[in-house]
């Protein structure tokens, strides 16, 4: 038997062509639609890496409950795959550095995404290619502040990722910076993806404080409940709406003037270029010269609206 | 005898389209049953709870509660490793043990208690650890012997496979070979006669409550002391998890039936189905649809199965 399982492994070795790289990309939830866009960024870099013989195998977690464990897991299972680059996000160093080390040592390059961009230098990873959630939080703290608002709400909906802190903390050092005044809210990570949820905990927020003139989220569905909170309070245009990352309902309000701002980090490019440039550096051993490479922030207000929709109907934003 | 034929198919299946990307490697076994072996060491006695007609679904919380408390006791106030373990233990055994004092001594259904207790006990985590140490996430550097013991790997397997593999030899031994078991299948199948019978049935469920409530903290220690690093959210998904692999696994959802064998065959096809989707080319977005047509086809064959040998035996008598 255990011959068998040997030879059939040694056959699969031989079996997937071993000249172009066979990569595997690690990123968050399938039921997340920020990472449709990432996967969309790395699907159209795939069709390169298809054309010289290679592939590209996308392994997404289930949810956020269990997300050091289960993002360590998945990377573990690129390795046991045998590929020849793994593409991952990073925002439990402490569960994952260990599987992304053995993974090293199995003498696969690894690149970062998304999040984890403080440990490219501990990782040993290739680069980094996300935007860098602080410097996000504090454009998009001043941009609220300077738009008029005196006291931000930045909602958290899985406390405790690294990620997810960093930008509520930008947005509060840009707000004192600006001058105004931020809260944070944490909320109970089963809310995450809950709008029904999350929109009576930012109403019971603003309920209570009526001092609290500008919503923060950190994620669009977050913003889709925030919208419906403050629509329900009768607070529309009272309160400013400003979000991380972009989708159909967030642009529809920013065009329509609900909604403030959206702070974008480009997941495209995420993809795109984590994947196009892993699968570059295995085939011909080119890197990238600027480390870590920012994707982001870049702020879409009315000023700009329209060229962004054309990406969101293409998905590729 | 049904669930191993449900897991050979499903094996079968993967390792027909997950055969180019090493699914049949010894790593890809490992990664695997790996998974398999979190949700296995909480599946046998959630298992034997349904066997004796309760359900404990407070395991999405007393899994990260446990994970947490070690993060907390041992990486913020210095405590030893050792006691960081037994208030660990001591912990999720009281949690049990008020999932079993409430489901005894009041008529509500255990699925309410533990319902109950899993927000109560989700919500007590999260606000402590943020009170505690201002953070929802903690990280936690073990000594050698305790990750030697709960968190390292040992040929590609972790730690919590040979937990995992030694629990299911002691629980077959008290499920199927020990008195302990037949008053666990009496209670579940006739309650009145067996408390005529004079099996101490409170007091046996109560012990059920507390052994579900140890072994999900002896997962979540596990977890955490692989992994470093634990966080306080709900675990949702391992109540499913959990009792997927029992009903597949061939355990009746209104007692009196089950095997510990079964248990650990459903838990391996879980495992198959939820990891081995990524060694093949199947569109990711259709996982959760093909988990669940699996997952129903297996519990149907279990049906076929258990009604086959039920007729077969019962036919057998009648010779």
């Amino acid at each position: 038997m255990k011959k068998l399982i040997t030879t059939t492994a040694a056959l699969a070795f031989t079996a997937s062509g071993a000249f172009a790289a066979d990569i595997a990309l690690v990123i968050g939830s399938n039921q997340d639609s920020f990472w449709n866009v990432v996967k969309k960024g790395a699907e159209d870099a795939a069709m390169v890496i298809e054309a010289r013989g290679g592939s590209l195998n996308i392994l997404q977690t289930n949810n956020y409950d269990n997300y050091g464990a289960d993002l360590a897991t998945l990377i573990e299972q690129a390795t046991a795959q045998g590929v020849d680059g793994i593409a991952t996000v990073l925002p439990v160093p402490d569960a994952q550095l260990p599987a992304i080390k053995a993974a090293q040592d199995a003498g696969i390059k690894v690149t970062l995404l998304n999040g984890g961009g403080d440990f490219l230098e501990e990782s040993g990873a290739l680069n980094y290619f996300g935007s860098d959630e602080y410097v996000a939080g504090v454009a998009g703290g001043k941009y609220m502040a300077n738009s008029g608002a005196a006291h931000i709400l930045c909602h958290i909906q899985i406390p405790g990722t690294v990620n997810l802190e960093a930008r509520c903390k930008g947005v509060a050092d840009g707000a004192t910076e600006a001058g105004a005044k931020a809260t944070i809210l944490r909320v109970p990570a089963n809310l995450d993806g809950d709008v029904a949820g999350t929109s009576a905990a930012i109403e019971a927020e603003l309920n209570g404080d009526a001092s609290i003139d500008a919503v923060v989220n950190l994620a669009t569905w977050a913003a889709d409940a925030s919208a419906a909170a403050i629509e329900q309070l009768g607070k529309t245009g009272e309160v400013k709406l400003g979000t991380f990352d972009l989708s159909p309902s967030t642009l529809d309000r920013i065009k329509a003037g609900t909604q403030t701002m959206a702070i974008d980090q480009t997941p495209y490019y995420q993809g795109f270029l984590s994947v196009s440039t892993l699968a570059a550096h295995i085939d011909f051993g080119t890197k990238v010269a600027t480390e870590p490479v920012l994707t982001g922030p870049a702020i879409v207000d009315a000023s700009n609206i329209d060229a962004t929709f054309a990406g969101v109907e293409a998905g590729t934003r | 005898m049904g669930a191993f034929v449900g897991m050979v198919i499903v094996f079968v299946i993967f390792a027909m389209f997950g055969f180019s990307r090493n699914f049949l490697s010894i790593a890809g076994f490992a990664n695997w049953m790996n998974f398999a072996s979190t949700v296995g060491i909480i599946a046998i006695p959630v298992a034997f709870l349904m066997i004796a007609g309760e359900l404990d679904i407070s395991t999405g919380a007393v899994l990260p509660a446990s994970a947490m408390m070690l993060g907390i006791s041992v990486n913020h106030y210095d405590l030893p490793m050792w006691l960081g373990i037994i208030m660990t233990f001591s912990m999720a055994a009281s949690v049990g043990l008020v999932n079993g004092l409430l489901v005894t001594r009041t008529q509500v259904p255990s699925f309410i208690v533990t319902l109950a207790t899993l927000f109560a006990v989700g919500g007590l985590t999260l606000a402590l650890s943020d009170f505690l140490i201002n953070n929802t996430n903690v990280s936690l550097q073990s000594p050698d012997w305790a990750k030697a013991l709960f968190g390292t790997r040992y040929f590609g397997f972790r730690s919590a496979v040979y937990w995992w593999i030694g629990l299911i030899v002691v629980f077959w031994f008290f499920l199927h070979k020990s008195p302990w078991g037949n008053w666990v299948f009496a209670v579940g199948g006739d309650p009145e006669s067996a408390r005529n019978a004079g099996i101490p049935v409170n007091k046996l469920k109560i012990w059920l409550f507390i052994l579900c409530s140890v072994c999900t903290a002896l997962a979540g220690m596990c977890q955490v002391i692989q992994f470093n690093s634990a966080q306080s959210a709900t675990f949702f998904n391992m109540i499913f998890f959990t009792i997927i692999a029992s009903v597949v696994g061939g355990v009746l959802l209104n007692g009196g039936f089950g095997s510990v064998a079964g248990v650990v065959f459903g838990t391996m096809t879980l495992g198959i189905v939820q990891q081995g989707i990524n060694y093949t080319d199947i569109d990711r977005n259709l996982s959760l649809l093909i988990i669940g047509v699996m997952l129903l086809i297996a519990v149907l064959m279990n049906g076929t199965f258990q009604k086959l040998a039920t007729s077969w035996s019962s036919s057998k008598k009648e010779d």
